[in-house]
């Protein structure tokens, strides 16, 4: 079975190596792209098993691609997984409620966030669970 | 012309003296609409139709005398300014309505014309300037919270850098680390979790102080919060060689508390110990029950630091306080921690206090109203001083398929909450508090004062309502089961607080027994001999 593949959405390029770096240590093959736009076409090309996504984007934030995730039609059962500095008291539910598995405030421990990726790739991979 | 006039509505009983000030009105230069009515509920409902540039008011009016006239006009308009027209003999009185907000008082029977119309303006224009002043004082407020809660972002962002590259160094994914590198690095994080910890409360701090903290108080057991917090703090202690230890009262009641909110309080109190404490001193976290007052569960953390002075402890729960005299603590933090905890405390119902003498440690105490089930039936329970008739208990199994990504099934869970306190009578159910520690919980038991029958119809309801989640259509299957609670008809001479714990006690029974899977053993009164239980299985396949 190949790994899966995550596609990384963050505009600091540092944050981004970072994130590659953690997830290929436990055995996933990453994508990445530093903004809306390119974090839509980058899953569009690629079709990655699950989507960590940040929500202050340049063109298009997180929310917009949320959306239009949704309305792709391959795209819309990839779990994704908010990551923002954002606070959540204001994000979190909106997130959640636009189709986000799960939403994550900076700085995040790092056990909590691969915890919570493996689970969401489960449950994307079990049919039926979720709305196809 | 009439749009500059000054719009007067004179609320006084006396015609002698309503006919006096309107003489004194009309003799001053400037334009009035004098608009005078006689009672107090008159003038409040002009107010509210139109209101006035000033009210002249009469203290004592047929349906309100003294102090409560002059109050109810500020509670109903606390933006037009009064000016009170009293008696020689209430002139004390009309000082203190002057403390109180009210702009200006003239004794009666010395009002010239010139006076009245002097203090009517200044009254105007002084209001007008306290209303500007607020205004200004709540943008700046708005404005700091806001800058406040932007910085806290922008901060999250570099941090979240420094924290990923110092555990991937820390964890050997960039090759292996001597000790002494390893050592370093833990030194480096163990800062930026401190940086973390500064900014998370520096964006409570905000939030309490604009009102946006919030609790979910559940049922929840204090003593296990207290094994969670010492557990979390322990290494913390060890580094100092302070001892951490639990007292606790054997026969604690369970609290009405949001335990994510309470475990913050803990470690915060934890925390502070441990940082003035000296090496090798000892640290104790207590909770128990104090006679005089039942209700409430007293939770305290005790240091044998050095003490904190009278008059720092007059001030330790303000914003920002910091002790003058932590000279040997060079990262003292921002000074919001107790802060942040006195405004939770606050939410939960509670308080907080301080004892403390200098050179013999301090105690911080803080209480949790006790979970009372009583407290929470009896509105539902009771109807005119006498318990209801029927009383169903209902239980909502929700089952999640697999183990879900853990933000959404809270979401799920939360919205399952919401959906469920929808389908119920404000008035004579009750969406009982979720049971247990932080995790989400998957049953919620909701009281109903109503037969079988018509529990069977909420149950349909609930159903309807639960299965038009779309999230919870996806992945959650769902059991409704119903029970009557079983009470004995209580004998005459029973008070009703009784006869209500009495009900709350079986209830409790029956949850219990439910929860550990047990079938509920009769009551006193007769046998529980029918149920319902309706068995949903949420369809799988999205349609």
């Amino acid at each position: 079975m190949s790994k899966p593949k995550i596609l990384i959405v963050d505009d600091d390029p540092d944050l981004r190596r970072a994130l590659r770096l953690r997830l290929r240590a436990n055995n996933y093959d990453t994508v990445h792209a530093p903004d809306g736009y390119s974090a839509i076409a980058v899953a569009q090309k690629e079709h990655p098993d699950l989507i960590l996504l940040d929500l202050g984007l340049p063109a298009g934030d997180g929310f917009v691609v949320l959306e239009r995730l949704q309305n792709i039609d391959s795209l819309a059962g990839v779990p994704v997984v908010v990551l923002t500095a954002r606070d959540p008291q204001n994000n979190e539910e909106r997130a959640l409620k636009g189709g986000a598995a799960a939403f994550f405030q900076k700085p995040v421990d790092n056990t909590e966030l691969l915890d919570v990726i493996r689970a969401s790739l489960t449950d994307s991979r079990t049919p039926g669970i979720r709305p196809s | 012309m009439s749009d500059q006039a000054t719009r007067v509505l004179l609320i006084e009983d006396n015609p002698g003296d309503a006919d006096l000030v309107r003489l004194r009105l009309v003799e001053g230069n400037s334009a009035v609409e004098v608009n005078c009515v006689e009672r107090l509920a008159d003038g409040i409902a002009s107010l509210g139709l139109h209101p006035p540039s000033v009210v002249l008011l009469d203290l004592n009016l047929p349906d309100s005398h003294g102090a409560e006239t002059f109050r109810t006009v500020l509670a109903h308009s606390p933006d037009v300014p009064v000016v009170i027209l009293s008696g020689q003999d209430d002139e004390a009185l009309a000082l203190k309505a002057v403390h109180q907000g009210v702009q200006d008082y003239l004794v009666k029977s010395d009002i010239t014309s010139k006076q009245l119309e002097r203090a009517m303006r200044y009254a105007v224009e002084r209001q007008g300037l306290l209303r500007s002043l607020e205004i200004t004082r709540k943008q700046q407020l708005e404005f700091k919270n806001q800058f406040l809660s932007h910085v806290s972002h922008e901060l999250r962002t570099p941090l979240t850098c420094i924290h990923q590259y110092v555990t991937i160094l820390l964890d050997g994914l960039a090759g292996p680390l001597a000790p002494e590198q390893s050592d370093h690095l833990k030194t480096v994080l163990k800062s930026v979790n401190q940086l973390h910890a500064m900014i998370r409360d520096l964006l409570e701090a905000t939030r309490a102080e604009s009102g946006k903290l919030r609790v979910e108080p559940r049922c929840i057991s204090i003593g296990e919060l207290v094994q969670q917090a010492v557990t979390m703090m322990r290494p913390i202690a060890g580094e100092r060689q302070i001892g951490l230890e639990i007292g606790l009262d054997n026969r604690i009641p369970l609290v009405y508390a949001d335990p994510d909110r309470i475990l913050e309080v803990l470690i915060n109190l934890i925390d502070n110990a441990i940082k003035f404490t000296p090496l090798e001193g000892s640290v104790i976290v207590r909770a128990c029950i104090v006679e005089a007052d039942e209700d409430a569960v007293y939770v305290s953390v005790s240091d044998t630091g050095r003490g904190i002075s009278p008059d720092a402890k007059a001030l330790i729960f303000e914003r920002l306080y910091q002790d003058p005299n932590s000279v040997d603590n060079n990262r003292s933090g921002l000074g919001l921690g107790l802060f942040i905890c006195k405004e939770l405390v606050r939410l939960h119902g509670g308080k907080i206090w301080l004892a403390s003498d200098p050179g013999q440690g301090s105690t911080f105490t803080f209480t949790l109203p006790v979970y009372s089930l009583a407290k929470l039936l009896s509105p539902a329970i009771v109807h005119e001083q006498r318990l209801r008739d029927n009383i169903v208990l209902v239980k909502v199994e929700l089952t999640p398929p697999s183990k879900t990504a853990r933000g959404n099934w809270r979401e799920v869970w939360q919205q399952a909450l919401e959906t469920l306190r929808r389908c119920v009578y404000l008035d004579k159910d009750l969406v009982l508090p979720p049971i247990g520690g932080s995790a989400a919980a998957q049953t919620f038991f909701v009281i109903a004062s109503t037969d079988l029958q018509h529990a069977g119809i909420m149950m349909a309801r609930i159903r309807g309502q639960l299965e038009r989640n779309q999230e919870l259509k996806a992945c959650a299957t769902l059991v409704i089961s119903a029970v009557p609670v079983d009470f004995a008809v209580p004998p005459a001479d029973t008070s009703l607080d009784e006869q209500v714990q009495a009900v709350a006690n079986r209830v409790t029974e029956m949850i219990m027994c439910s929860m550990t899977g047990q079938p509920a053993s009769p009551g006193n009164g007769q046998a529980a001999s029918n149920s319902i239980r309706q068995v949903q299985s949420i369809p799988k396949e999205s349609s």
